[in-house]
């Protein structure tokens, strides 16, 4: 028989022999662990639907940061509501127990949560499905850095997938400051030794802001720097997620 | 092969059964095989169901009381599958949109732990004047090594074996309908399963021979739940009358 | 169900998909009297399934396993932990089944589905049972040392048959298990060994290089739906909602019956109906099997 059931031993996993030299991030001359250019962004793909059981879902992996979000509704909003004339926005991010490096607990993120739900609420059209609610769920498969950014725009492509009416899609990019430079769309390792983050989310069509974090120590150029740098970005971005939606529908034309 | 206390391979332990021990809840019942003894507690039915339950027909909810500690995956399976078993023996048509509650408290484990517990939910449920099809009795059979059988394990033979199987029949009908109408096909409707659970393996054929020894002694066990139930609802029938 | 006669009268000016929401059981019954599923299955045929090994580039062990739309991910997380007294040799898997709310529209965020625990018991039980890990091979140093196996399945798109995909998804994330090379230290830890230095520290290694399990015979699982007299296999959510009595009957790929699963339902199993579903599986089994088979020769291929 396996291991008895309930209280587990404690537990450790094995670290490396050699620990890796922490330096080589804050020389002048370093390259970024993957080798991009600094305002180079990850590869970014995009698949609408899919988790069937969903009115509407899509996948995005960026490196390897891999987010699956469902969009379920507009559906009955729960008893204890009060009565609303415009519709309601329910998001919900969780993380798998293999998500991070060392294992965890494979629990809600409370902050992702909050932060999803401003960066959504003011793209989507709420008047349209008043008395009802939109369940937004996004789960993250793994982290690798940047997860928020993907998690928004990921779910802003499952909710066009579940035909939920919005003003534009979102598209949500981020910058770290390490020492000197503007890395876009930190990986897991840039993130631990950043000095400070900006992360902006988007309707490009619209040049419209949802959400604007910034965190740490910034020069004034500097800030501006980094936001025509997300800006930039989410609009090539958008341009992804459109075409993914234009080939998902001309699909199931066919 | 011998077993410790003596018995034959397909004699059953001691059985005792009372019904409504406890005053407050609408029908209850103890049941013991031998040391292993549970006490069930029903309630309902009451108005509504849970969300996520049909409410065109009654509901049924179970809940497991371990004898200590917390209740985890073990008892949450336990649960699952004595509500799925109740459900099935219930007419749930007569009172739709309605909750019945089963509370099981484990009084002590000595083995075949499941079926005493679903033994006595179902003469709690009689007890509380439930409308069943008809009643269910379970058992368990303990597959050793060399595909030996013997019934109704206490928890020392059950660690030793390699497998066994909790099954539940339908207790042998007595009726006036004709007994045609009681075939399904060309078995008796006595002779289908309602749940079984197994655990360890063994071979199929091992797996159909403690089908047919169970079914051998559902009549027995059967015998002894009407008997149980008998004499109080004649003597409630008498004062009634 | 409630109306018959009114079914019969509107069922012949009704739209087909207004019918099957009204009448779902007629519906259901009118398919099955012609030997055919919705869908377009025969009643025992089972749907497209697939396996994808390492879908979680971070874990020890992972496999994405699909089986219609139903959706498995399961990944193996290996940790070292101080074995029991009582068996010092031994290492330990630890088994977990998640229903995250992306996965059907019933689960909730902070409310966890019913069936999960259930689901993981039975995981469990049918991996323990079917003595499919040799758990003295996770032990590193006696009494000192072993390897927990933290083995997580993480349902992503739920659509009936949960078990079959979840347990499928699991044999075959153990298939793929690789155990890290690990040396002791000089506190009596276990690390990490890179292939660099594995030379150098050659006398404190515990388990010299990556290995894999040694898997006995894999147990795979078809459930069936009991419906009158008919026998559909590998059902989705839309049947098993409305055809209640289910039979999950699991066999390793020797033939031995490792679990028969039937919770209650209002359909009585007769013994010729159980050897129908044996018989069913039997043959799932084999097909599983080469599914799995073929993808870990695929695996094995690109490793050299």
């Amino acid at each position: 028989m396996a291991g008895k059931g309930g209280a587990n031993p404690a537990t450790y996993s094995p670290s490396p022999t050699i620990q890796k030299k922490k330096a080589p991030l804050f020389k002048e001359d370093w390259v970024r662990p993957d080798g991009r250019g600094f305002h180079q962004c990850r590869p970014a793909f995009f698949r609408t639907g899919a988790v069937n059981a969903a009115s509407g879902s899509a996948y995005a992996e960026f490196g390897n940061t891999k987010v699956i979000v469902s969009v379920f509704g507009p559906r009955e909003s729960k008893k204890a509501m009060m009565y609303s004339d415009t519709g309601r926005l329910n998001c919900n991010v969780s993380f798998t127990t293999f998500a991070t490096p060392v294992r965890g607990q494979g629990s809600d993120h409370k902050e992702y949560t909050a932060m999803l739900h401003k960066a959504l609420e003011g793209a989507i059209i709420l008047e349209s499905f008043p008395k009802t609610t939109v369940d937004v769920f996004a789960l993250v498969l793994e982290s690798s850095g940047s997860d928020l950014p993907v998690v928004i725009s990921c779910a802003s492509l499952a909710l066009a997938d579940a035909g939920i009416m919005m003003y534009d899609l979102v598209a949500s990019v981020s910058v770290s400051c390490v020492s000197k430079n503007l890395v876009i769309d930190p990986i897991f390792e840039e993130e631990n030794y950043q000095d400070g983050s900006l992360m902006i989310t988007c309707m490009p069509s619209r040049y419209e802001i949802t959400q604007l974090t910034v965190t740490g120590e910034w020069s004034t150029p500097k800030i501006n720097e980094g936001m025509q740098l997300c800006l930039d970005a989410c609009a090539k971005l958008a341009k992804i997620m459109r075409s993914c939606l234009k080939e998902a529908a001309s699909d199931s034309k066919e | 092969m011998e077993r410790p206390d003596g018995r034959t391979p397909n004699q059953l332990r001691p059985l005792s059964s009372l019904r409504s021990v406890l005053h407050r809840a609408h029908g209850s019942a103890t049941w013991s095989q031998g040391d292993t003894k549970v006490i069930a507690a029903v309630y309902g039915p009451k108005g509504g169901t849970k969300k996520n339950e049909n409410p065109q027909k009654a509901s049924i909810e179970v809940i497991w009381k371990p004898k200590t500690g917390q209740i985890g995956k073990q008892e949450k399976e336990y649960e699952m599958i004595l509500k799925r078993t109740l459900e099935s023996i219930c007419i749930r048509t007569i009172h739709p949109n309605t909750t019945t509650s089963v509370i099981v408290q484990v009084v002590h484990d000595d083995g075949a732990l499941l079926p005493c517990a679903i033994n006595a939910a179902c003469a709690a449920f009689v007890d509380a004047g439930i409308p069943l099809k008809h009643l269910a009795v379970a058992i368990c059979c303990s597959v050793s090594e060399s595909g030996y059988i013997i019934l109704d394990p206490t928890k020392h033979e059950e660690e030793k074996m390699k497998a066994f199987a909790y099954l539940v029949y339908p207790n042998a009908v007595v009726s006036v309908l004709p007994e045609k109408s009681l075939q399904v096909g060309d078995e008796p409707m006595a002779n289908g399963l309602i749940t079984s659970v197994t655990q360890g393996s063994m071979s199929v054929d091992d797996y159909l021979h403690c089908l047919e020894r169970g079914r051998a002694t559902t009549a027995k066990l059967s015998e002894f739940l009407r008997k149980n139930i008998e004499p109080k609802s004649t003597s409630e029938l008498s004062k009634a009358g | 169900m409630g109306l018959p006669n009114a079914s019969d009268d509107l069922s012949s000016e009704m739209e087909v998909d207004a019918f099957r929401r009204l009448f779902p059981l007629r519906f259901f019954e009118r398919h099955l009297a012609e030997s055919i599923r919705p869908d377009g299955r025969p009643l025992g045929k089972a749907r497209d399934t697939s396996v994808f090994l390492g879908a979680v580039a971070s874990a020890n062990g992972s496999a994405l396993a699909k089986i219609g739309s139903t959706t498995m991910l399961t990944a193996i997380k290996m940790e070292v932990m101080t074995p029991s007294l009582e068996s010092p040799d031994e290492g330990c898997i630890a088994i977990d089944f998640h229903m995250p709310p992306i996965c059907s529209p019933i689960v909730r965020p902070g409310r966890p589905a019913e069936a999960a625990p259930v689901i993981s018991k039975q995981l469990f039980d049918t991996i323990s049972s079917s003595g499919l890990v040799n758990l003295k091979e996770l032990s590193l140093v006696n009494g000192k040392a072993a390897w927990m196996a933290y083995l997580d399945v993480y349902c992503l798109d739920a659509d009936g048959a949960l078990f079959d995909a979840a347990l499928l998804s699991a044999v075959s994330a153990l298939s793929h298990l690789q155990i890290p090379a690990v040396a002791i230290n000089d506190d009596g830890k276990i690390v990490l060994m890179s292939e660099e230095d594995g030379q150098k520290q050659a006398q404190e290694q515990v388990n010299k290089e990556k290995r894999k399990l040694t898997l006995k015979s894999i147990p795979f699982s078809l459930t069936c739906i009991l419906h009158k007299n008919y026998i559909l296999a590998d059902p989705t959510a839309e049947e098993e909602s409305i055809m209640e009595t289910l039979v999950t009957i699991v066999l390793d790929s020797s033939g031995q019956l490792i679990s028969l699963y039937k919770p209650g339902g209002s359909v009585l199993a007769h013994t010729s109906a159980l050897q129908d579903c044996v018989a069913l599986t039997r043959q799932r089994v084999k097909e599983l099997k080469s599914i799995l088979d073929e993808q870990n020769s695929v695996m094995e291929i690109e490793q050299d």
